[in-house]
């Protein structure tokens, strides 16, 4: 039997019992085979695929196994013993016989479980008919696993391909926070593998841009996004059949604007430059010679990245910082370039006040904020969020940036935004929000989680030099712990009643107001 | 495990396993300057390193050679010497505070059961009540005003009823000026240990309308006093020492045992706050919050829980515990069993956990059905003292009326009453939140600000949950006074 059992290097389970017959210990043989077999199970989120390869995993959390591997042969020698499989149970006997033949059931079982070679297949059968009279009289084992396979017949209840490829499965979907799992539909791109042809150059590049953080921000994207399109417009000649208006929109612009949005989901200011710039190339006389009507969507580009997000920036920094008194402690979250420009505007006209900025992981953009702010002589101290209540207890006005106002007035800024702003809140510090028309939306939320931003949960993972320890500490293993979810939203909702003024470039509004300035604004748009 | 080239990081671990060697100076300087320099953080290891330590003294007797205890009064003199010292090292860890407070109970518990048997012996003489060791060594005058009176005395089932007042003037410095010479003062009480004190000044007994003490309103923890006093002349002294010892050691061990089963304990409610189904945030690394937690998963009751993440104190343990499992607390017995002695991680235990960066938290609190929370301290006013992001946690709970529940053992509950918010809380290492290697010159420009512990008053909370049940933070010092005694709330200064 020994040589039989040892001559079939092709599985590794017979190897693995191989390896452990010439010992001439029954347990070891056993400990080997059942390492292979509860790896083919595969039902302990190990890495595995339905081919376990039973001895790379024996070879590691051998000890672990065993007690897996125990608990399941009682389980299963319960299960045979209730089906009346014959008390056949001679006692326990540690005979070297005993142990290599049911040794060699094992590999049996696994392997009709569909993994291993046909030789090694055939000749365990073999084996098993033969050894199995023996194994029955000796099926008792300290580990007992031998009983519960001497006495049931063929394993029928498991085929690792279908068990361990369903468990698997499972692990994995139970990944994504359920509350949020509309929300994982939206992709992130990382290369431009796989991208349309028809994508111009630049804005490839900045979809890259965009997907790692190099641009981040509501403003900064649009403006970005914008002037990408610019180029892209001059690269474009129209088709013969058709004019400029009818075809650029939906055959030239629309490629580039989903490839953006593979990278990363839009932002509502981004939305709103694309309908502008659509309803511009709508409106373009399609008798215009090619050359013109760019150039003339061009200088419409221009303009309104002038007027709705240049001038209407340095116009917001001028009345906000009239709000800044001297002696003032200004509290802010995270980085907004409209409340940097406030803060410049008023440090020049030489207020005196300091700046407490709150900052976040993993984006900590506070600390660009803070440095530059401190680069231009502002008196800044630097928090993270969980500090907040410290900091509202010195601070007499919170400013803050916005990805949208909504149309309930709400404000749907970085998430964290709604901490400063409830804290604020609770002590009475007036909360100012800066934000251009062009950030304002028809839309409406009542919470942070119909209408969200998920980002990849691996962001979340320290840095390994941050987490001090070479392998991203403990959190790195996070995927295969089943039941275990990062949870990486961008963005939260703050209720209208903790903003006392939203500050845009037609003045100070009450964030009421947010949906009369919305209708002002496009259909002034939409008049020119 | 230390090998002979490089001695052990200093930890709890290691001074438990130094303090049966070494000289008890020795020990005391030791746990002094672990306090200071915080290699011991949580306050279940302040909590147990001062419980040991204090066994220690009382071991070791008035010499320090393990010989006996003079009196009673010695003893607890002793423990306050030693107690205030401790304090003083880390004054922003209150446990240290109550552990020695209830030590200081224990000894005046055993003292008054001592002296009731030797009372039934030498007969009665009814004494007034009487103060204890104050500050400035002067008897306190008693209030005689109704106004006076604090329903706390009657509660707490002590006899004290002149120390009502200076109960509260001790915690309320600005008090009326009729009361101003008990300011500085120890409330007074009638047990029987104030006579053991000062029994040159028994004459100075005045009845107050308040002598009786209430009848059926007994503590658990403590007796109360008994009404008979004897005059100290005749008690024995030399008989009596050797028990004190015994019997306080007894009362320290069932202190010792109460801290290593609070977990326990408080996980028995379990069952009572969690249902199938339900959404809790929680935050932390917390032993206790992951018992709890534990308990109700191990019964089956399937729930998701999001865990803030305490970035950047405390966030590498809640992701060793999350991945890999609670560490065990260092025990009195075994001084941590290490990676094998672990807890079952949550996941493991079928719960659905859900790792969130603090900033989450508004988000999610709509969606979320209780908050779990653990804290470092719990004033007698209900408030407390956690990990920073707590304050936050508590203020959207209480926006979005979410219950609060914090799990405390008695052992974090503190008798002093919270004047000073501002300096009870910890600031940490800045280099946590902006390393100096990292950006050097980011600091040199920025004040960078690291605040380890939140305040949170005590309308943040909806319920206490602990080992002697759950309670909401109004019966707080129902709790307190049935643990610590009036007498020992004020430790004095050095």
């Amino acid at each position: 039997m020994a040589p039989s059992v040892g001559g079939d290097p092709a599985a590794p389970t017979d190897t693995a019992a191989s390896q452990s017959a010439p010992d001439g210990s029954s347990k070891a043989a056993i400990d080997g085979a059942q390492t292979s077999k509860t790896s083919a199970i595969a039902s302990s989120g190990k890495q595995e695929n339905g081919v376990a390869n039973g001895e790379t995993k024996a070879s590691g959390a051998e000890a672990k196994k065993r007690a897996k591997a125990e608990k399941a042969a009682k389980r299963e020698r319960e299960k045979a013993e209730r089906a009346g499989a014959g008390g056949t149970a001679a006692g326990p006997q540690a005979s070297e016989q005993g142990g290599q033949s049911s040794g060699a059931l094992k590999p049996t079982q696994n392997q009709q479980k569909g993994q291993k070679d046909r030789q090694g297949e055939a000749k365990a059968q073999a084996q098993a008919q033969t050894s199995s009279k023996d194994a029955k009289a000796s099926h008792k084992r300290t580990g007992s696993v031998s009983a519960a396979n001497a006495q049931r017949p063929l394993a029928l209840r498991r085929r690792p391909s279908q068990s361990g490829g369903q468990a698997k499965e499972s692990k994995q979907i139970v990944k994504e926070v359920g509350l949020f799992g509309h929300l994982y539909n939206q992709p992130r791109r990382y290369t431009i593998e796989g991208a349309s042809k028809a994508v111009h150059p630049a804005v490839l590049a900045l979809g890259l841009q965009m997907s790692s953080y190099t641009i981040c921000g509501s403003s900064a994207r649009c403006v970005a996004m914008l002037l990408a399109f610019k180029k892209a417009i001059e690269a474009y000649s129209t088709p013969k059949e058709t004019s400029l208006p009818r075809h650029m929109s939906s055959h030239y612009l629309s490629p580039q604007i989903d490839f953006l949005k593979t990278c990363r989901p839009i932002s509502v200011s981004m939305g709103n430059a694309i309908r502008w710039l659509k309803d511009q190339i709508i409106h373009i006389d399609p008798d215009t010679d090619d050359g013109e009507a760019k150039a003339e969507l061009c200088a419409g580009i221009d303009q309104f990245i002038r007027e709705r997000i240049t001038v209407a920036g340095s116009a917001i920094a001028a009345s906000a910082s009239t709000k800044i008194k001297p002696g003032d402690v200004i509290l802010t979250y995270a980085k907004s370039a409209l409340v940097e420009q406030t803060l410049l505007r008023a440090h020049e006209a030489g207020t005196d006040f300091r700046v407490i900025v709150l900052d976040s992981r993993p984006l900590f953009e506070g600390k660009n904020l803070a440095r530059a702010l401190a680069r231009a002589g502002l008196r800044v101290q630097y928090m993270l969020l969980s500090a907040a209540p410290h900091a509202a207890k010195e601070a007499t006005t919170v400013l803050l940036g916005a990805h949208a106002m909504m149309s309930n007035g709400r404000l749907c800024s970085r998430v964290g935004t709604a901490v400063v702003a409830m804290l604020a809140h609770a002590r009475a510090i007036p909360v100012i929000v800066c934000c251009e028309s062009v950030k304002f939306t028809d839309r409406v939320a009542l919470d942070s989680i119909v209408q969200n931003e998920i980002a990849p949960s691996e962001e979340l993972l320290l840095p390994s030099a941050a987490a001090g320890v070479a392998d991203g500490g403990s959190l790195a293993k996070w995927k295969e712990t089943p039941g275990l979810q990062l949870l990486n939203i961008m963005y939260d909702v703050t209720p209208a009643e903790y903003i006392d003024m939203v500050v845009t470039e037609f003045g100070f509004l009450p964030p009421s107001s947010v949906p009369v300035v919305h209708r002002i604004s496009t259909e002034r748009d939409v008049r020119t | 495990m230390p090998s002979a080239l490089a001695p052990p990081t200093p930890s709890l671990t290691t001074y438990l396993r130094s303090l049966d060697e070494a000289p008890l100076d020795k020990s005391i300087t030791t746990l002094i300057s672990l306090l200071k320099r915080r290699q011991i953080r949580s306050s279940r290891s302040c909590a147990l390193a001062t419980t040991k330590l204090l066994i220690r003294v009382v071991e070791a007797g008035e010499d320090g050679s393990d010989g006996k205890w003079s009196s009673t009064q010695a003893l607890i003199a002793h423990i306050r010497t030693v107690g205030r010292k401790l304090i003083s090292a880390q004054p922003k860890e209150i446990v240290i505070g109550n552990i020695v407070r209830r030590v200081l109970g224990v000894i005046r518990e055993v003292a008054d059961r001592d002296s009731e048997t030797v009372a039934d012996l030498s007969g009665s003489e009814i004494s007034g009540p009487t103060s204890p060791i104050t500050i400035t060594g002067e008897r306190s005058v008693l209030p005689m005003r109704l106004s006076e009176f604090s329903p706390r005395d009657v509660l707490s089932g002590r006899p004290g009823t002149a120390d009502s007042v200076a109960s509260s003037t001790f915690s309320s410095p600005a008090a009326a000026p009729q009361q101003r010479p008990n300011l500085m003062t120890a409330p007074t009480g009638t047990s029987l240990f104030s006579i053991l004190q000062h029994p040159q000044t028994q004459t100075r007994s005045t009845s107050s309308p308040y002598a009786t003490p209430p009848a059926g309103t007994q503590s658990p923890a403590l007796r109360p006093s008994p009404t008979f006093k004897s005059t100290i002349s005749t008690i024995p002294e030399g008989g009596e020492s050797l028990d004190i010892k015994a019997e306080v050691l007894d009362g320290l061990a069932e202190l010792l045992d109460e801290l290593s089963v609070v977990d326990t304990q408080i996980a028995e409610s379990a069952l009572e706050h969690i249902h199938s189904g339900e959404v809790i945030l929680t935050h932390g690394s917390s032993r206790t919050v992951q018992r709890f937690l534990l308990t109700a998963a191990g019964k089956k009751r399937r729930f998701t829980v999001f865990v803030a993440e305490l970035y950047p104190n405390d966030h590498l343990a809640v992701h060793d515990t999350l991945v890999n499992g609670s560490l065990p607390p260092v025990s009195p017995e075994d001084e941590g069993l290490g990676e094998k002695g672990r807890w079952k991680a949550l996941t493991a235990a079928g719960v659905t956990v859900v790792l969130v960066p603090d900033t989450a938290v508004f988000a999610l609190m709509p969606r979320v059905n209780k908050v779990l929370l653990s804290p470092h301290a719990v004033m007698a006013s209900g408030s407390l003292l956690a990990a920073a992001g707590t304050e936050t946690i508590c203020l959207a709970a209480k926006e979005h009326r979410v219950p609060v529940v914090v799990l405390a053992g008695v052992y974090k509950l503190s008798p002093v009453y919270p004047f000073d918010e501002e300096g009870m809380v910890e600031y940490g290492d800045p280099s946590k939140v902006v390393g100096f290697a990292e950006d050097g010159r980011f600091i040199d420009g920025v004040d960078v600000v690291n605040p380890i512990s939140d305040f949170v008053g005590a309308e943040g909370v909806g319920l206490y949950v602990t080992n002697l049940g759950g309670c909401a933070p109004g019966y707080l010092y129902r709790v307190v006074g049935d643990h610590y005694r009036n007498e020992d709330i004020e430790l004095g200064r050095d």
